[in-house]
């Protein structure tokens, strides 16, 4: 595990398949982004689409969690959260944008193979996407704020469904524009898309071949290069009802939190490297003035010793929610609320901590910080854009009172 | 409130040429540079965009000019008793579109602020450069090559390391000035500069204040190369480079303004940059509260504008907070700068540690709140059409320059509490 010297992981949770995946993609991350970063910057054709090919296709990062009967990994349990949360770290130690297309993959994959007492007619429908040896990116549409001309669209902790739903037999109709996923808008192969099924909230998995569905242009962000986002447009878009999967508050959450989960992961391994810039930064300057090695002085120190902190809290806490999520028979059911509040509070926790991380290291590290060849600014812009996309910070800190507090009208 | 002008300035100390000002630097802004912002961070190289923003702005209205004395084509701020408030609503409105085109015009001053300002005019040397600024209206930069490669918060701390780190050297030879030396990160500099003002020592490793000497140097002599621009994750109208000073001559009455001095008026340099600072802080904040007020108008959250909600008014309010007190701030600082018969000289130890507070609150106030605008406004907070997220980029490293938050920490305490040390 990277760097476990320096930021203890609890060791006793971890088992031979998680570690080995772990220091697989950290290969993957020094071999395919990290030695040609200097290059290539964040282009996506030069590295970053043939380095989600080589992690999702080729080392299988995408076919983990499909049973081994369909060709896949065969971890089509809830242990394998573990093993995601593991290898999510190291994709984001390498690139921030690649681990969150990754969590969004794997946070739809998990909503028809993780759920107990899963319908396997979608699976067996889907598992080739995912074991066919092409990348197969799936992207998550969740509930979002709507504009004043949504207004009547139903809503899910206060935020609106990006699209609407009509019953259409057993399945439904889906429709809405300026549909905005998580990532990848403009190329996933699959979207779980959140919707009101009339008996609470629930994801419908879409094929981008979906006859109705028309991704717009690509929209440029601060950061998240490895995604091409762009919003769709769904013109009654027929859902049948085996691809409706999670209906119900609890599996609808349990998706959620596996999906803050998989992020918090992905910003602890940004954190990570960020801790290797700031470790060479403190190490090689000087304070002249004082004579001291940069990291010798006192302020400085004091700072380092905050960033060090945050790396160290967001470790930890992170891989305390991935042995929850993995252990349903220890810790309740990954849906419940109690769980959706510890999952809120991990993520917010982890990008927070991230972003306050990040500022104090480029504060410290002056221009250079900022200048793309340091590699610093990319993660802040990253992680910045993970942070506000995955959930609204308000929604958030709601939902957390909702469970802490009993709230009841709010 | 009906538009930015509701936050709060003093208005009794305003420049009387202020709503003129307003008027002239709005009207560029929605030409010259609202249309094409978007487009500014893949043009950070090539400048193809952003340069005819500069030709306008510089060039064509003239306002490169500015400084230097009448009689030489200029404007004659230099010994104006509102150049601090001139240049807090000048600058706030430039970057209210874009603070990369307020840091890059803001600095062709910098080190004409040594030989421009009353009471330390150089006569000659108005007279040498005036032409090159007046006599034009092609854009023309200055750069006030400060920062060296083994850091730039030891050089700007000259209370206690007195220029003992600068390691570009100035020797006299005859009649010349002899500069050696590596500078990196100026704005202005990566191709775009046409006159440098050099940071020197004419003693290496010396602590005498007569040993700081600021020495112009125009960028087409021998000897003198600029590197390429470096990327940098905003900022893009503004270009930051190397600059190798090998064997440069120039002559010697190109000091600004001797020994002694140079350290001294030199500081005034560091107070002008901390009210520029202050000033494209709070532009920026100022079209982040615009675009935010539209955003929680438009936005629903709970079947409502999202700015009815209680918990998002909290952020709101506290955002349009921040933004007031910043002005008002800003505008004070600017009143101190335009009445050194009050307040002190603009180079006193003083001026320069209040300015240092003023500054970094106002940065570390604008990194924050700019953190929660884009959080607040969620999976649109990072789009880039919304432009909230280049201001949150662009405001990132006017907290890190002129030393950083820890150097203007340093410079308050020992100002505040008499540290000896530090």
């Amino acid at each position: 595990m990277i760097l476990s010297d320096v930021f203890p992981v609890p060791v006793e949770w971890l088992d031979t398949v998680d570690t080995t995946m772990a220091d697989t993609v950290a290969g993957w991350a020094e071999r395919e982004v990290s030695s040609k970063r200097l290059e290539h910057g964040e282009d996506r054709d030069g590295l970053l689409a043939p380095a989600t090919r080589s992690l999702f296709a080729d080392i299988g990062l995408q076919s983990m969690m499909v049973p081994e009967r369909l060709g896949g990994g065969g971890m089509d349990t809830p242990e394998s959260v573990m093993t995601a949360c593991a290898a999510l770290e190291a994709v984001g130690t390498a690139d921030t944008g690649i681990g969150f297309v990754a969590a969004n993959t794997l946070a739809l994959i998990s909503s028809f193979t993780l759920e107990p007492g899963r319908d396997d007619t979608l699976l067996e429908r889907l598992a080739s996407f995912f074991t066919g040896g092409e990348p197969a990116v799936g992207a998550l549409v969740l509930p979002s704020y709507s504009d004043s001309k949504g207004a009547g669209l139903e809503r899910f902790n206060g935020l609106s469904y990006q699209v609407a739903a009509e019953r259409d037999g057993e399945g439904f109709s889906l429709s809405g524009t300026n549909v905005r996923p998580q990532c990848c808008g403009a190329s996933a192969a699959l979207f779980a898309i959140a919707f009101d099924s009339g008996k609470g909230p629930a994801f419908g998995i879409v094929s981008r071949q979906a006859e109705g569905l028309k991704p717009g242009r690509e929209f440029l962000k601060t950061g998240l290069a490895a995604s091409d986002n762009a919003e769709l447009s769904l013109d009654s878009i027929g859902l049948p009802a085996e691809d409706v999967v999670c209906a119900g508050p609890e599996k609808f959450l349990a998706v959620l939190n596996r999906y803050y989960l998989f992020c918090a992961a992905v910003t602890s391994g940004a954190l990570l490297a960020t801790y290797g810039i700031l470790k060479e930064w403190g190490d090689t300057r000087v304070i002249k003035g004082k004579g001291q090695v940069f990291k010798e002085n006192p302020l400085v120190a004091s700072i380092m010793g905050e960033v060090g902190a945050n790396i160290a809290r967001t470790r930890m806490l992170t891989y305390e929610l991935a042995r929850m999520l993995s252990k349903p028979d220890v810790y309740g059911p990954p849906g419940a609320p109690a769980m959706h509040a510890t999952s809120t509070a991990v993520f917010k926790g982890a990008t927070g901590a991230a972003m306050r991380a990040m500022d104090a290291t480029m504060e410290l590290m002056g221009s250079a910080g900022y200048a793309t060849e340091w590699n610093l600014e990319r993660y802040w812009r990253d992680v910045k854009n993970l942070e506000a996309v995955v959930v609204p910070e308000t929604a958030a800190l709601v939902d957390m009172a909702r469970h802490y507090f009993g709230l009841k009208t709010v | 409130m009906k538009d930015t002008d509701g936050f709060t300035r003093p208005l009794e100390y305003l420049s009387p040429l202020d709503d003129y000002l307003r008027g002239i630097m709005r009207t560029w802004a929605e030409d010259y540079v609202m249309p094409h912002r978007r487009e500014f961070d893949e043009d950070w190289k090539d400048h193809r965009l952003i340069e005819p923003a500069f030709a306008r702005l510089q060039g064509e209205l003239g306002l490169q000019r500015l400084l230097f004395p009448e009689d030489l084509g200029g404007m004659a701020l230099g010994r104006s008793g509102y150049i601090g408030t001139f240049c807090m609503r000048g600058f706030e409105e430039i970057a209210r579109a874009d603070s990369a085109i307020a840091v890059a015009f803001g600095v062709l001053f910098w080190p004409l602020i040594m030989i421009c300002n009353e009471p330390h005019v150089n006569r000659r040397l108005c007279e040498e450069f005036a032409p090159m600024f007046c006599e034009t209206d092609r854009p023309v930069f200055a750069a006030n090559a400060m920062t060296e490669p083994q850091g730039g918060a030891d050089i700007e701390n000259m209370e206690i390391v007195k220029g003992s780190t600068i390691q570009t050297t100035a020797v006299l030879e005859g009649d010349e000035w002899v500069i050696n030396g590596h500078k990196l990160w100026p704005t202005n500099s990566g191709g775009v500069a046409d006159l440098f003002g050099v940071v020197c020592t004419t003693k290496a490793g010396s602590t005498d204040l007569d040993d700081f000497a600021f020495i112009f140097v125009p960028a087409n002599l021998p000897g003198v190369t600029q590197g390429g621009p470096y990327q940098k994750a905003g900022m893009a109208a503004d270009k930051n480079g190397d600059i190798w000073f090998e064997d440069v001559r120039v002559p010697s009455w190109y000091r600004a303004c001797g020994p002694g001095d140079d350290m001294k008026y030199f500081k005034e340099v560091i107070t002008m940059g901390n009210l520029g600072s202050i000033s494209f802080v709070c532009g920026a904040m100022m079209n982040v509260f615009e675009i935010l007020r539209e955003f929680a108008s438009e936005k629903t959250f709970r079947g409502k504008p999202l700015k009815e909600n209680d918990d998002v008014a909290g952020v709101l309010a506290d955002f349009a907070r921040d933004v007031e007190i910043i002005r008002i701030v800003g505008y004070q600082y600017a009143r101190m700068i335009d009445r050194p018969d009050l307040y002190g000289d603009r180079w006193s130890e003083e001026m320069v540690a209040k300015g240092r507070a003023y500054k970094y609150f106002a940065c570390d106030r604008a990194v924050e709140d700019l953190g929660r605008v884009i959080d607040l406004m969620g999976a649109y907070g990072c789009d880039r059409t919304n432009d909230v997220e280049k201001h949150w980029r662009d405001l990132k490293i006017v907290q890190l320059w002129m030393g950083g938050k820890q150097l203007c920490q340093m410079e308050v305490a020992r100002f505040f509490y008499d540290c000896e040390t530090l």
